[in-house]
């Protein structure tokens, strides 16, 4: 499926030839890495799957109990519901502020171009260094918590599962708004203006002029960033590893983090790689579900018959 | 047929989803010994700052012997895992650090390590030269694996004298007494007890001291060799009682779950007086000497764990860290090299470097060198405590192989926090991956 050039509205074939579109060989390198660094692995991971491998010695085939005991698995269980209700209010905490500050910040003044410059630093810091952060601004008897009382209470944040939760969610926030800002302030940039002249001349107010045309004209980029947003929330790692560790308890165990667990704290590389396989089905499987619902392989221009 | 963008989501999501699997490309290799490199051993320790005395050791006996030491340091968070995949390979070091125990439990069922019983039969005192109950947490159903090779690391219960005299309060040496200083302290506002609660193992050392006065060290001898029932038992209920009684008194506070030890959060409690104990390594010392050595040095308290009445445990016994240990493997190419160079961890030498950088080695003529300590008092008070204890036991999650260590220690938390009650904490005991 790599080797053929898109085809659609353009015309087939020879035509395509003649003006010299890419052919097989222009795909190898891609297929290659993908193949070498992605599938082969996965293919490993699904075998091994049915076996049961501490790193030493050969991994011993033990059929389907790796799976049997994920199916059994109260802390798998819960995990996916985790990781699902930590994705779910990434995409809904991150969407909203990430596409107002996107279409803010594509207006041309210069102080919203040093504003953005500053609201991206976050991103520009990486996950573990972002969470040991947070881990020490919230500590309750020397971070902010123990100066807003009122707010915080005793500051357990990490021994509750729904403030524990709220902090993932909040650093998650405050983290990768910056990124799909910056996806919808160059998907706002492309926005004819035209069309906003268009809007004025009619009596379209500010507000009007925002559902009116922006929010159409952003619906491709809107399900770009919330693929990424879904993909990223579902294998989130480094954040859970560092602010929660899984806890309290298992109440912040996500299904990643639970893999990693099984896999290089507790050596069992066979339940391991079960999960490891769940999770890639599930977010391909989401993708995908994605995609089609909202019609984003279809490819339809929102600028046609401007 | 999909187009090109659906192909690049699934991309992105097969790849982001994918980032663990390189793993699987590390299979094992044949573990022939015969391409092992000449004339060399490789030992490989975890790196941290005691690697200076390592290679002093390892440059001493590199000048008297034909074969070579490597020394090979291997950044700390990462060091199980990098042993874990590589000590079936032919990359496999001859002599590797570790903790004893289950540590090295699954590497002796595979049949990787060499039983030392022969080099002790050739040198006595590769064995007698040792603390006997340290000694004895690497050996597994009767046969050495280990020699000890760092210094020891008993948990004992460390306190601020200033808060303790400012409330009228002695240090305690019964469980009562530790159930009125917390009496005490709550009505002075201060949290009686500094805990680490986020980082699991300060909270788990609470139950080692607590199982073992109630019930002696048979009950988790037992338990750690697949009698699961122990942990329903009598004595274990006690045990849990006696936290639930100290938990319930408000001892560590509300917010431990958020704290932790590593980042500096419970010795910064203890340091300011916001708490007035903490159940610590012996660490802790240099911890709080590393930030404030004077405040250290007059204001840092330490005593054995209180006794607990009509418990069957000796109130002699500790827990902890026994020390950590070098373990041979089975396909070294120069095993009496490697014996010798094993010789030098009871070595004069080697005990006036450790000393000399803090640790406190578990050999029996260290008490020569303890005035050479970097603080003489406190490495008697170790010392003392660790020679004249009947029983030393393991910290428990490096006595359970590593596959137990992830559950123990989230029942651990669970209990303490009020998720599960004394019934739960039993069950997730009983189906904890035994021992063999």
């Amino acid at each position: 499926m790599t080797t053929r050039a898109p085809q659609g509205r353009t015309r087939p074939g020879a035509a395509d030839l003649q003006v010299g579109r890419p052919g097989v060989v222009w795909a190898l390198p891609a297929a290659l890495f993908f193949g070498l660094f992605a599938l082969l692995p996965m293919v490993l991971v699904l075998v091994l799957s049915f076996t049961q491998w501490s790193g030493l010695g050969s991994p011993e085939l033990v059929g389907t109990e790796n799976w049997s005991r994920l199916l059994d698995d109260p802390v798998m269980l819960k995990s996916i519901g985790l990781s699902l209700v930590l994705t779910a209010l990434g995409v809904v905490t991150q969407t909203p502020v990430a596409m107002l500050l996107g279409v803010w910040a594509a207006g041309h003044q210069w102080n919203r171009a040093v504003l953005s410059a500053i609201f991206f630093v976050p991103l520009l810091l990486s996950a573990a260094a972002v969470s040991v952060l947070w881990r020490a601004v919230l500590d309750p008897n020397f971070g902010v918590p123990a100066q807003m009382e009122w707010l915080f209470g005793d500051g357990n944040l990490f021994g509750n599962q729904s403030t524990a939760i709220a902090v993932l969610v909040f650093v998650s926030l405050w983290q990768f708004t910056p990124l799909h800002a910056l996806i919808y302030q160059g998907a706002a940039k492309a926005v004819p203006p035209m069309l906003y002249e268009a809007a004025e001349i009619d009596g379209a107010g500010r507000v009007r002029s925002f559902f009116a045309i922006t929010l159409p004209q952003l619906r491709n980029t809107m399900i770009t960033s919330v693929i990424l947003m879904v993909v990223g929330g579902l294998t989130t790692f480094d954040t859970v590893l560092i602010l929660t560790n899984g806890g309290p308890g298992t109440d912040t165990t996500i299904t990643a983090f639970y893999m990693y667990q099984k896999a290089f704290r507790g050596f069992d590389f066979g339940l391991a790689s079960a999960i490891a396989v769940v999770l890639v089905v599930a977010a391909t499987a989401i993708s995908l579900v994605m995609v089609r619902l909202s019609g984003y392989d279809k490819m339809r221009s929102e600028l046609e018959g401007v | 047929m999909m187009n090109t963008r659906t192909r690049k989501s699934l991309t992105a999501a097969a790849v982001a989803s994918a980032l663990v699997l390189p793993l699987a490309a590390c299979a094992s290799g044949d573990s022939g010994g015969s391409r092992r490199p000449e004339n060399e051993i490789h030992v490989m320790v975890y790196g941290d700052a005691t690697n200076k005395v390592e290679q002093q050791m390892v440059d001493t006996f590199n000048k008297t012997s034909d074969v070579k030491v490597v020394l090979d340091t291997i950044p700390g968070a990462d060091y199980q895992q990098k042993l874990q995949t590589i000590i079936d390979t032919n990359a496999a070091p001859d002599v590797f650090f570790n903790w004893g125990g289950g540590s090295i439990e699954p590497f002796v069922d595979a049949d990787l390590l060499l039983p030392l019983d022969d080099f002790i039969a050739e040198d006595p005192q590769l064995k007698d030269a040792f603390l006997p109950a340290v000694f004895n947490s690497a050996v597994i159903d009767g046969t050495s694996y280990g020699i000890p090779m760092r210094g020891t690391q008993p948990v004992m219960l460390f306190h601020n004298k200033q808060v303790l005299a400012d409330a009228g309060i002695e240090a305690p040496e019964t469980w009562d007494e530790l159930l009125a200083a917390v009496e005490t302290l709550k009505a002075q506002g201060v949290t009686p007890i500094a805990l680490g609660g986020a980082d699991q193992w300060p909270t788990l050392m609470w139950y080692q001291y607590a199982f073992d006065r109630v019930a002696g060290p048979e009950l988790f001898e037992k338990a750690l060799a697949g009698d699961t029932d122990v942990w329903d038992s009598a004595e274990s209920h006690e045990a849990l009682d006696k936290l639930s009684e100290l938990i319930d008194a408000g001892a560590f506070g509300t917010n431990f779950d958020s704290v932790k030890f590593t980042d500096g959060g419970s010795p910064a409690l203890l340091r300011t007086g916001k708490a007035a104990f903490e159940l610590m390594g012996s660490w802790n010392y240099s911890t709080h000497y590393d930030v404030d050595p004077a405040w250290t040095d007059a204001n840092l308290g330490y005593t054995a764990f209180p006794a607990i009445d009509g418990g069957k445990g000796d109130a002699a016994n500790i827990t902890g860290n026994t020390n950590n240990f070098y373990s041979v493997l089975a396909k070294t190419r120069y095993p009496d090299a490697v014996r010798d160079f094993l010789k030098l961890m009871y070595s004069d030498e080697f005990v006036e470097a450790q000393l000399a950088i803090g640790n406190l080695p578990t050999t029996t003529n260290t008490e020569q060198f303890l005035d050479q300590a970097a603080s003489p008092e406190y490495a008697a008070f170790q010392f003392d405590l660790v020679k004249n204890a009947p029983h030393f036991q393991m910290s428990w999650d490096q006595a359970f192989p590593p596959a137990a260590g992830t559950p123990l220690k989230i029942a651990v938390q669970q209990f303490f926090s009020g998720q599960i009650d004394a019934d739960g904490f039993i069950a997730a005991m009983k189906s904890l991956p035994a021992s063999r």
